[in-house]
């Protein structure tokens, strides 16, 4: 334990320096922006700052895309308060009490109460980062080829069945996604796939310029395509953080972390069923449910913690296992491998140090939320009156740099465009981005998984349920699935009875009221 | 509301219901048709007996799966899209309004034209991202000027041409001159 206290400590005091700080106010600035901006994701700009960092030393590099996760996903609450459109699906939670609060003139406080939450919750899903990181880490190194095969599956099912509002939909794009990742170079015989003789195609597509395409380029041409402005709400009061409200609510606040930080755990989860999830806990064991979405600070408090604290969840089983918990992160560690580090259990071995140098910088993020929380509110809110028709077009042109500037090719690009007007009319008829990024992502990993234990195996499908973690991997996947099977749900309905409805309600993510 | 366009289906009247079901069908049927191909793809591969390798380590084999499943499930989004009362010819379909397809149509089309024949073509980045962002913002912005019985004056070209050379200009010295970022 000591030993852990002394790497972070020392991890802390490396970042203590000019540059470092000025790294990191910056990348969260810019994080705060992208999040305030409506649609534009986090996801987007941890890709575009991952190019912009490519030639920093790692630590700074991975700092500054730490902050711009953190500053995001932060940033996103302001549109949600002001505007009742979330800046980043994580905030979607945070409309209906913040826009209510805003409503009646005390969108100031909302705002405060964002900041206190969000940086409370950052810091206690810090707090898991550093105690549950390691341990995991030790446990993966057990992890075999069929453990690795049904953690990929389960990722990429989780997701597909949680994100969006059908799951079959969601599947296809996990299946999409795990398809794309098979085209070029296979991994054992560098055999080409689905190249079909072009010898650009042998590369792969590219996991950046996939999701720049996916997240930045769609979101573009949804924002040009419906160019409705929407009107502002004015900020007349205080927003200073409200830290009072944080020991009012300690309640909602620790649970909140908690479910925070273990749907962070959820590999595929995103950070939205974080905050409805802490959303709906709060409103079933609240005296004041009545409120809920008509200006509940309760509310405001338990989706703002929940949505932050999820954030260093999610970058536990980055680091740990090599599974991205989410979208942003996934982005997150593939800008880890860019700069030589491999996330997984042998990352324990080869970078001892680098899983607390990750908790100073999530720390530090934490932060440097707080100032701006403090000092930038009002100012950052001139960027939601620039026009659609003028920031759009220069977004995209960051994406034409984001997707080119890691290898330098122009088929990066091309691949950006395809995959971004198809992402967009896709998710015109509700197929969500955030399964077919895990599919693209755990592609690799389930095939190598799947043939290396069917070598090991001799073919035999055995090891795959009778080894215990492989089992308990298999039964949670399969349960997942036939959860959204009618008979299957009714019987669990049956068998679990009240006790499961806080779950499914926050799985439904309604928690009784419509968000817009 | 997430800029997603999420359909719940149960929310919406009968007949934009029916219109939902139909274009699920045939997204069913696209995803069945798709994965299909897939599976053939995968079939076809090459199994490398000359390099005698284990035959559980096909390259065809997760494609395959995968294949598979995308038939299922593309099955199962049709079987439910015609339970629901979709239909491939008759019923309701979905229709964009005209301006609103002619919008997206310029939109795409900016994008495309930037993208295949301003970038990596030898023009200066600078120079391409000016003339983009410039043409963006004067045909974007010309349909809301004409609606209001007008059309774009002087001063809003001239600040267009401004946002565009200050865009192409500060990202060129950001990536290229601060980062040492190589762009296209």
């Amino acid at each position: 334990m000591f030993s852990g206290l002394a790497d972070f400590g020392n991890a802390w005091l490396g970042f203590m320096n000019p540059t470092s700080i000025a790294l990191g106010l910056g990348g969260a600035l810019l994080g705060i922006i992208v999040g305030i901006l409506p649609g534009l994701s986090a996801t987007l700009v941890i890709a575009l700052l991952t190019t912009i960092t490519i030639k920093l030393p790692a630590n700074n590099a991975i700092l500054v895309l730490i902050c711009s996760y953190v500053g995001a996903l932060y940033g996103g609450s302001r549109t949600a308060i002001l505007l009742n459109i979330p800046g980043t699906a994580a905030n979607a939670a945070s409309c209906a009490d913040g826009y209510a609060l805003a409503q009646r003139g005390e969108a100031g406080r909302a705002i405060g109460i964002a900041t206190s939450g969000a940086f409370t919750g950052t810091l206690f899903g810090v707090l898991c980062l550093a105690a549950f990181t390691p341990s995991l880490a030790e446990v993966a190194l057990a992890f075999g080829a069929f453990e690795f095969f049904w953690l990929a599956l389960f990722g990429v099912a989780l997701s597909g069945s949680i994100v969006g509002d059908d799951p079959i939909k969601g599947w296809l794009m996990g299946a999409l996604g795990l398809l794309v990742a098979q085209i070029g170079q296979e991994g054992l015989y560098a055999y080409d796939r689905f190249t079909f003789g072009w010898d650009e195609l042998a590369g792969g597509i590219s996991l950046i310029p996939a999701l720049v395409g996916a997240f930045g380029l769609a979101e573009v041409l949804t924002a040009l395509a419906d160019p409705v402005e929407k009107k502002l709400v004015q900020v007349k009061d205080s927003v200073l953080p409200r830290f009072r409200e944080v020991f009012q609510y300690w309640r909602t606040v620790i649970r909140s972390g908690v479910i925070g930080v273990l749907t962070g755990l959820l590999p595929g989860v995103g950070e939205d069923s974080g905050a409805w999830m802490s959303y709906a806990a709060a409103k079933a064991v609240s005296k004041e449910k009545h409120l809920f979405g008509k200006g509940s600070i309760d509310g405001l408090m338990a989706a703002e913690t929940g949505d932050m604290a999820s954030i260093p969840g999610h970058i536990i089983p980055c680091l740990a296992l090599g599974i991205p918990g989410s979208a942003p992160s996934a982005v997150l560690m593939a800008a880890m491998i860019i700069h030589g580090i491999q996330p997984g259990p042998m990352m324990m071995i080869s970078h001892p140090h680098f899983v607390y140098e990750v908790v100073a910088m999530t720390s530090l993020a934490t932060v440097t939320i707080l100032i701006f929380g403090l000092f930038l509110v009002r100012p950052l809110l001139v960027i939601l009156k620039i026009r659609r028709t003028v920031l759009m077009p220069i977004i995209f042109l960051l994406c034409t740099v984001g997707a080119f500037a890691t290898a330098s090719r122009l088929f990066d690009v091309y691949a950006m465009l395809v995959i971004g007007i198809g992402a967009f009319f896709l998710r015109r008829r509700g197929y969500q981005m955030a399964p077919f990024v895990l599919g693209l992502v755990l592609g690799p990993l389930l095939d190598k998984s799947l043939r290396r234990g069917l070598v090991l195996s001799d073919g035999s499908l055995a090891p795959f349920f009778t080894r215990p973690i492989s089992l308990a991997f298999a039964v949670v996947t399969i349960f997942a699935i036939l959860l959204y099977v009618p008979a299957f749900k009714a019987a669990v309905r049956r068998a679990t009875g009240s006790a499961g409805k806080v779950f499914r309600s926050a799985l439904g993510r309604r928690g009784g009221e419509d968000a817009a | 509301m997430s800029s997603s366009g999420d359909i719940a289906w149960v929310d919406l009247p009968p007949v934009e219901a029916r219109a939902v079901a139909a274009s699920e069908l045939r997204g069913g049927l696209a995803w069945t048709v798709f994965g299909i191909a897939v599976l053939a793809l995968s079939w076809r591969m090459d199994r490398l007996e000359a390099q005698h390798i284990n035959p559980y380590t096909v390259p065809g084999l997760l494609p395959g799966l995968l294949g598979i499943v995308t038939i299922l499930l593309g099955g199962l989004l049709a079987l439910r899209s015609w339970r629901r009362g979709g239909r491939l010819v008759r019923g309701p379909q979905f229709a964009t309004s005209g301006e609103s397809a002619r919008r997206l149509a310029l939109v795409i089309g900016l994008i495309v034209a930037y993208t295949v024949v301003l970038l990596g073509r030898g023009l200066p980045f600078w120079l391409g991202a000016t003339i983009y962002v410039t043409a963006s913002i004067v045909l974007l912005q010309a349909p809301q000027r004409a609606a209001e019985g007008r059309g774009l004056t002087l001063r809003e070209m001239a600040v267009a041409l401004a946002i565009g050379l200050a865009s192409g200009w500060i990202i060129t010295w950001v990536f290229q001159d601060a980062f040492l970022v190589r762009l296209p």
